[in-house]
């Protein structure tokens, strides 16, 4: 389960579980205020699961400027508000003191929080530059995302002091300061006890949080780069084992891979790569036949844009159809996919003798990793259901909400 | 021939700096009475309309 930026409000919690379980989004915001209001809960369960659950490869942009732009429109509107509001006072439209400067200063520190909430996601990684002129002294590479997350943070530990102004002032203002001196006096003196006797315990969960999120995620990027090396590497070499005889197209199925490994390497789309799901399913069932000499017949009923959990549908889906091809008996392979607006289905189906799905040797990553591991990593899921008189039938479902 | 595109912040701030210009010369020639009540939200607002223009042309 991962953060969905794209179609997220907030942090994308909320949209990653909707993606997650295939429902609305707005149902699950909705629970989370409930919760809130009913007591809190749901702000605390929402930052730790934003805490728990990785971010999703959706990573929304800021359509704002950055750098020095930002500050400049940050800076001139909060002078033209400013202007406005003393021209309001000066004229004899005003309301309060007390509410007008405190809200000022709310809607800067919020603005500033919000900001800086938003750009301290993870952007997707710069190209690599340009190697050193031979001779020049070598230069530390530089950190993006650690100036990016310091920025963030100062950002929103100056949204938050803001806000705190803003309190301090409408409390001022309205003379209950003093009355609640005494009361904010003694929560402080309580939030300062608790934190120097909770500090370590906090400070070490929270390490300990993001070592697991780190950790998981690298632990899933690992999963997918093993199922995609088994899809095309181990595949071809098997397949080069097998044609060893035949130099030419060994020599094909080699430059084949190579362009294919140097394209992912790079995070090119693979030569003649298709856009959309009906040509990307009919792209991999040629490639199977060409490869395995088994007639494969694939209808699509819908179309769809390719994205990257679509991809890997179509990934697992290929994986299906290769298996189906080497262990059918020869049997032809059936590919039926249908998308509408819930979901995405794909089955394929061969007429082979069967296998136990339950009894693969650990060793054996293609069933595993890259179908049903596959899957789950991008939302979906995977059925294997195998009869020794049907022959085997492989159910790829992928909610439609996972591709936003 | 292709018309030269203007220079956005320096329009914004060119005709702010004349709002301002004109302000002070009401104000000199005595027609309006300048005190900080009146130059305060105008000096805010020459400064926000150049910075935002400013800010908003570095997005392109």
């Amino acid at each position: 389960m991962r953060r969905d930026h794209a179609a997220g409000w907030l942090g994308g919690v909320c949209a990653g579980i909707a993606r997650r379980y295939g429902v609305d989004a707005a149902l699950v915001r909705l629970a989370f205020v409930v919760a809130t209001v009913a007591g809190g809960f749901g702000i605390v369960l929402y930052a730790l699961l934003w805490l728990v659950m990785p971010a999703g490869d959706s990573v929304r942009r800021s359509r704002l400027p950055s750098g020095r732009g930002a500050i400049e429109v940050a800076l001139g509107t909060g002078l033209l508000l400013i202007s406005v509001l003393l021209a309001f006072r000066g004229l004899g439209i005003w309301f309060s003191d007390a509410v007008a400067w405190p809200l000022v200063l709310i809607v800067s520190g919020g603005a500033l929080i919000w900001r800086g909430s938003a750009t301290a996601s993870p952007a997707p990684q710069e190209p690599p530059t340009a190697p050193l002129v031979r001779g020049e002294p070598e230069q530390r590479p530089i950190r993006p995302e650690v100036a990016r997350a310091a920025a963030a943070i100062s950002r929103t530990g100056v949204g938050v002091a803001l806000v705190i102004l803003a309190g301090f002032v409408f409390l001022q203002a309205t003379d209950a300061l003093s009355a609640a001196r005494d009361v904010i006096l003694a929560v402080i003196a309580v939030v300062v006890v608790l934190g120097a006797i909770f500090a370590p315990w906090v400070l070490r969960l929270f390490r300990s949080l993001t070592e697991e999120r780190a950790q998981r995620i690298r632990s899933q990027e690992r999963a997918e780069m093993a199922a995609h090396l088994h899809d095309s590497v181990l595949q071809t070499l098997a397949l080069v084992q097998r044609r060893s005889t035949d130099p030419q197209e060994v020599a094909a199925l080699a430059r084949r891979q190579e362009r294919e490994l140097r394209a992912w390497l790079s995070e090119r789309p693979a030569p003649g790569k298709a856009a959309a799901l009906a040509p990307a399913l009919e792209a991999a069932a040629a490639e199977v036949e060409e490869r395995h000499g088994v007639p494969v017949e694939v209808v699509v009923v819908g179309e769809r844009e390719l994205d990257s959990n679509l991809e890997a549908l179509v990934a697992a889906a290929r994986e299906a159809m290769t298996n189906a091809a080497k262990f059918g008996a020869g049997s032809p392979v059936d590919v039926y996919a249908e998308s509408n607006s819930d979901t995405v289905h794909v089955y394929v189906r061969d007429r082979g003798p069967g296998f136990d799905p339950g009894a693969l040797p650990p060793d054996r990553h293609g069933v595993r990793e890259s179908i049903v591991g596959r899957m789950e990593r991008h939302g979906g899921r995977a059925r294997i259901a195998s009869d020794p008189e049907t022959g085997t039938e492989v159910e790829l479902e992928l909610p439609a909400r996972a591709d936003r | 021939m292709r018309a030269a595109r203007p220079d956005i912040p320096a329009l914004v701030a060119g005709l702010a700096l004349l709002a301002l210009g004109s302000v002070l010369l009401l104000d000199a020639l005595g027609l309006i009475d300048l005190g900080f009540g009146l130059f305060a939200p105008v000096a805010c607002a020459v400064t926000g309309a150049i910075l935002l223009a400013n800010g908003l042309s570095r997005r392109a």
